[in-house]
């Protein structure tokens, strides 16, 4: 690495935008959410409710988390589509839980450090987010939360396969751990691959921009632990913290370099068309505008063009989401109007009325 | 050292197939009769999609017509096989023959959890008290409805359940629940 060591991120936030633990439980005793009744599964989300909604169970949860409260329960089913939708957009809830009409809530703090889904595939579904790279911060959050949610809660636990959750392929400690990485060099030098070959063979799964099943909108991937049996919390965390995330960051450094000291024309014609379409569109789809803000991305990170700080631009990859659009602006209606309302926020980001 | 005759690791049948494969430099055998060897064959120890994986298991579901049924949330393999999800706790042991090999390939060979335990908390406690009380109250209802069979089955569980300190006042405040492990 021959990064000056004024411009070398010590957070490695010019890879990992942010970084998040998730645990799945179910509360003893009942079916899981899939096989509940719409009166089960408001039982269960009382017994949650009522266990974790004191201000004393509260106080505890938030603190453990290291948020700042309050913790928030908002009711699914009434809540509006666009902010349903706006929570999905945040990755605060899954998109399975935004739709649909059963009895289910979602509790989280204003800073979003900590969330709670509630009757989503299992009972309860909590979620540690950071920003940047602060995996084990993340962790130690995720791991005192249990403890404050296990002395008010009694968890289904098998003395074999540990603890029970509807998918098989969560059973044991039921815990995803994982990072939000930006490679957009690596992909410009076709090296994802190599990615993806580690990721196999440290059994880690590789996703899209909203998780499962989703593409990498703008190159940004998500890395996380995929084997949740027979391997303690701990060593998933060393895994991901000590081996996997390091190198990770380390090859999108180094293509990023290569890139600039090899290609630097070609990267830089590159970035500049992206800021200039930026700054010149007046009408632009969430597709053209992550692709463009992920090559402009490359190019501030490696100090090609000034322009937005990476913080401006990672909180632009969420607002100029549908949703966030529409919040911002109620007046918008159509298409149309949401793709000007993008364009707008981008020109305003980049310093053009 | 080598057993004349090895049963199957998920039931009770003679195996038919045996395997030596090397995890982390853990040697881990396989011993499997007919049925589940056709569950497992050709498999690479490591993630699989579960559907996938449960796309094998298909071959073994239609050989047996009809997997179990869960008797406590209802569940049949069939809507374990269509959506991949679980119903229940007791499903885990329902379907724990085609479950294993599941397992197995989704974990990396393992089948055994070694993280955390919850601890036995005051839920732990709580929810053990209210299952006393349940099971008292069912036992006076069988007595006085003189079903001894069924009486006798409670006082076993109530006795299984209730703490070991015997000056325990009953409230469940003094004495704790036997620890259900420590968090490593």
């Amino acid at each position: 690495m021959s990064m000056p060591g004024a411009l070398r991120p010590t957070d490695d936030s010019d890879v990992v935008m942010s970084c998040r633990v998730r645990l799945a439980r179910n509360v003893a005793g009942m079916p899981f959410v899939g096989r509940s009744t719409h009166p089960q599964r408001r039982e269960a989300l009382e017994a949650i409710r009522s266990a974790c909604g004191t201000a004393e169970a509260t106080g505890s949860l938030v603190a453990a988390a290291g948020a700042t409260g309050p913790l928030a329960w908002v009711d699914m089913p009434s809540m509006p589509a666009r902010d349903r939708q706006l929570l999905w957009e945040r990755h605060l809830i899954s998109r399975n839980f935004a739709d649909g009409d059963s009895p289910r809530a979602v509790a989280l703090t204003q800073d979003e450090r900590f969330s709670m889904m509630v009757n989503e595939e299992d009972h309860l579904r909590v979620q540690v987010l950071r920003p940047g790279n602060a995996l084990r911060a993340a962790f130690d959050a995720a791991m005192a939360v249990d403890a404050a949610l296990a002395a008010r809660l009694d968890f289904a636990f098998h003395p074999r396969l540990g603890y029970l959750t509807a998918c098989p392929t969560n059973v044991g400690c039921g815990i995803r751990i994982g990072v939000m990485v930006h490679l957009r060099a690596l992909r410009l030098t076709n090296e994802l691959e190599k990615v993806k070959r580690a990721a196999k063979e440290l059994h880690l799964a590789h996703r899209g921009f909203h998780g499962e099943g989703t593409d990498a909108t703008g190159d940004w991937f998500q890395i996380s632990n995929q084997r949740t049996l027979g391997i303690a919390e701990s060593e998933l965390l060393e895994v991901l913290a000590a081996r996997v995330v390091p190198a990770i960051v380390n090859w999108e450094r180094e293509a990023r370099r290569a890139l600039v000291e090899r290609q630097r024309l070609l990267v830089e014609d590159r970035v500049h068309r992206g800021v200039a379409l930026l700054q010149a569109a007046r009408l632009l789809t969430l597709d053209e505008a992550m692709k463009q803000l992920s090559t402009v991305r490359l190019g501030v990170s490696t100090g090609l063009v000034g322009g937005p700080s990476l913080d401006t631009i990672n909180r632009l990859t969420i607002e100029i989401q549908s949703a966030h659009l529409r919040a911002a602006d109620p007046s918008i209606e159509g298409d149309d109007d949401e793709r000007a309302a993008r364009a707008r926020i981008m020109r305003a980001a980049f310093g053009v009325a | 050292m080598a057993a004349p005759f090895r049963s199957c690791d998920h039931c009770g049948k003679p195996a038919v197939v045996h395997n030596t494969v090397i995890v982390n430099g853990k040697v881990i055998e396989h011993h499997l009769c007919e049925e589940h060897a056709a569950a497992v064959t050709g498999q690479p120890v490591g993630p699989v999609p579960i559907n996938a994986l449960l796309g094998q298991l298909a071959q073994v579901g239609a050989a047996r017509a009809r997997g179990p049924t869960c008797p406590s949330c209802g569940l049949t393999f069939h809507d374990f096989k269509s959506t991949g999800l679980l119903g229940c706790a007791r499903c885990y042991d329902t379907f724990a023959a085609t479950l294993v090999p599941v397992l197995e390939r989704a974990h990396g060979g393992a089948t055994q959890h070694v993280g955390r335990v919850p601890p036995a908390g005051d839920a732990a406690i709580k929810h053990r008290n209210e299952q006393l009380e349940r099971l008292a109250r069912e036992l006076g209802a069988a007595v006085a409805a003189e079903r001894y069979e069924e009486a006798a089955r409670l006082r076993d569980m109530i006795h299984a359940l209730r703490p070991q300190a015997p000056d325990a006042p009953g409230t469940g405040s003094a004495g704790a629940a036997p620890p259900r492990g420590s968090v490593p």
